[in-house]
């Protein structure tokens, strides 16, 4: 433990990574409540298209590929409703056809300095001051659209219906939600890469649906779980010289797999 | 006589091939009013219209004598408790009941920084339904007609003007449905609040409505209190094969198989 505390590059890390273990795990129960599992796997995917035009036509890295999970999900937000296909088969088209434009605008460009395995599998020990400034940037604005929109997004996970029913402009929460959960994706790139940011976005949260039976204490779980998470993947991962990204999704996994048993056993011995 | 809580005025929904056609349809304060009529009549299309759920596509609708419009859906809805037929998600979310019955509170959906928690208010609206004890219980937990229930608790708890049931007896055992009556009709005479519900046993509704609207894509009769409707009014909505059986003073149209309509 002192060891992991006293390698300069890991203290460096352990706040950025803290930060989005934290609003990932807030974002994770509307996720899970939303049913958004597929979505954020579109949305992150989605991002590589994002990174593709910003290779290609030289813009700013983390803006375009913002930009790009932005769109992608605003999209799916409005596909299903406007086009009669299902949410699923939206996802899976934009995933794969934001993931081919990727590919395409990267392989097509003359060079580029991406480091695209740590895009793909996350690198949080590569985090710059520019990168920091970022992930505060996305996170205030995560919590801003929280704050703002909780208690009505709880409302529509449970019955939308009624919610529009009494008032509640369902469309433009619903959009909002989408919106803020690609920029969790985007800041949770950075320490899960594209492919595995859906394990922060899903596990924080699928471990706490065993035990929490109130709002508040399902973001408190959750919370719990991804820092406790975190941490331990992050000091595995610099232990045994593993990538930081798989390690916190991998020890995140085992949590859920205690939790499940746990209630497992609990539920048999009632 | 001041205004209605609900005036519907030519009401159509589809464009060839009409759900809702020429609807017109007052509700005053404290008025008990029952809809029923055959699968695909319109029944919940009507209340969808009512809520703004589905536009029309044509005539005017007006919620506490003003016309629901874009504008103003928001602020005249908190006044409405509504409960819906669908329920898809809602098994899925491991909340408490009181958790749920919050969710029915008018400015809920507030920024978090609102103070919402009115705990009277919840336990008022369970102990209406009879489920105050099972506050803490899990939602998932309980049986099809306790989850009916909470159900209406959460539609009551914001103690609306209007209340919209589709279906509200839906899976409550013969107690439990009387007991939703009773407490209805209770609402209407003592708070004023009006209820316009959607059932399909008019029989078990007839004594504690002020009037039954009988709709297949348009009202075809709307019978007040202790008025029979007539045996034609069945057969046109139900169809001729319709056997009629007498209960009490009421009639109760029935299928080949002596199923109630």
């Amino acid at each position: 433990m002192m060891d992991f505390l006293a390698s300069p590059v890991m203290l460096a890390a352990l706040l950025p990574a803290m930060l989005i273990a934290m609003i990932s795990a807030a974002m994770s129960v509307m996720v899970v409540a939303h049913r958004l599992s597929f979505l954020t796997v579109g949305v992150s995917h989605a991002t590589l298209a994002g990174l593709g035009l910003a290779v290609f036509f030289a813009l700013p890295l983390l803006p375009t590929a913002t930009m790009a999970a932005i769109a992608v999900a605003l999209l799916l937000a409005a596909m299903p409703r406007r086009s009669g296909i299902g949410e699923d088969v939206g996802t899976g088209l934009l995933f794969a056809g934001a993931m081919a434009l990727g590919v395409l605008l990267i392989s097509s460009a003359d060079k580029y300095d991406v480091d695209l395995f740590g895009m793909l599998f996350g690198n949080i020990l590569t985090v710059s001051q520019d990168d920091i400034r970022w992930l505060w940037l996305t996170a205030a604005v995560v919590c801003i659209g929280m704050l703002f929109a909780a208690r009505a997004w709880w409302m529509i996970a449970f019955d939308a219906a009624t919610a529009s029913a009494g008032g509640v402009p369902v469309r433009l929460y619903r959009g909002l939600l989408y919106t803020v959960v690609a920029l969790t994706v985007i800041m949770c790139v950075k320490l899960a890469g594209i492919v595995l940011t859906t394990g922060l976005l899903v596990l924080p949260a699928a471990c706490a649906w065993f035990w929490g039976r109130s709002p508040v204490v399902l973001w408190l779980l959750s919370s719990i779980f991804a820092l406790a998470g975190t941490l331990a993947g992050l000091m595995i991962s610099y232990h045994h010289d593993l990538p930081s990204g798989a390690s916190v999704v991998i020890t995140l996994c085992m949590i859920f797999a205690l939790s499940w048993s746990v209630a497992w056993l609990k539920q048999r011995a009632l | 006589m001041s205004a209605p809580i609900v005036r519907l005025d030519h009401i159509r929904v589809g464009e060839d091939a009409a759900i809702l056609e020429d609807i017109d349809l007052e509700v005053h304060a404290g008025h008990f009013l029952g809809i029923v009529g055959p699968n695909g009549a319109g029944k919940s299309t009507l209340l969808s219209v009512i809520t703004g759920l589905i536009s029309p596509s044509a005539g005017h609708i007006d919620l506490f004598g003003r016309c629901l419009g874009r504008l103003n859906r928001r602020r005249l809805l908190r006044q409405v408790g509504y409960l819906s037929q669908m329920h898809a998600h809602e098994d899925h979310l491991p909340l408490r009941v009181a958790c749920v019955v919050r969710m029915g509170l008018a400015g809920y959906d507030a920024p978090l920084w609102r103070r919402t928690r009115d705990t009277d208010q919840i336990a008022e609206a369970l102990e209406a339904v009879g489920m105050l004890k099972h506050a803490q219980t899990d939602f998932r937990l309980l049986s099809g007609g306790q989850k009916q229930r909470v159900r209406v608790a959460r539609a009551l708890v914001r103690r609306p003007k209007l209340l919209l049931l589709d279906e509200p007896s839906a899976a409550m055992d013969a107690p439990g449905q009387e007991k939703l009556y009773q407490l209805l009709r209770g609402l209407c005479e003592e708070r004023g609040m009006s209820v316009i519900m959607v059932d399909h046993d008019v029989a078990a509704i007839s004594a504690y409505v002020d009037s039954v609207a009988c709709l297949n894509k348009r009202i075809h009769y709307h019978a007040i209190k202790g008025e029979r409707i007539p045996d034609t009014i069945w057969k046109h909505m139900y169809g001729e094969h319709v056997h009629m059986v007498r209960h009490d003073s009421h009639c109760i149209g029935c299928g080949p198989e002596g199923k109630r309509a």
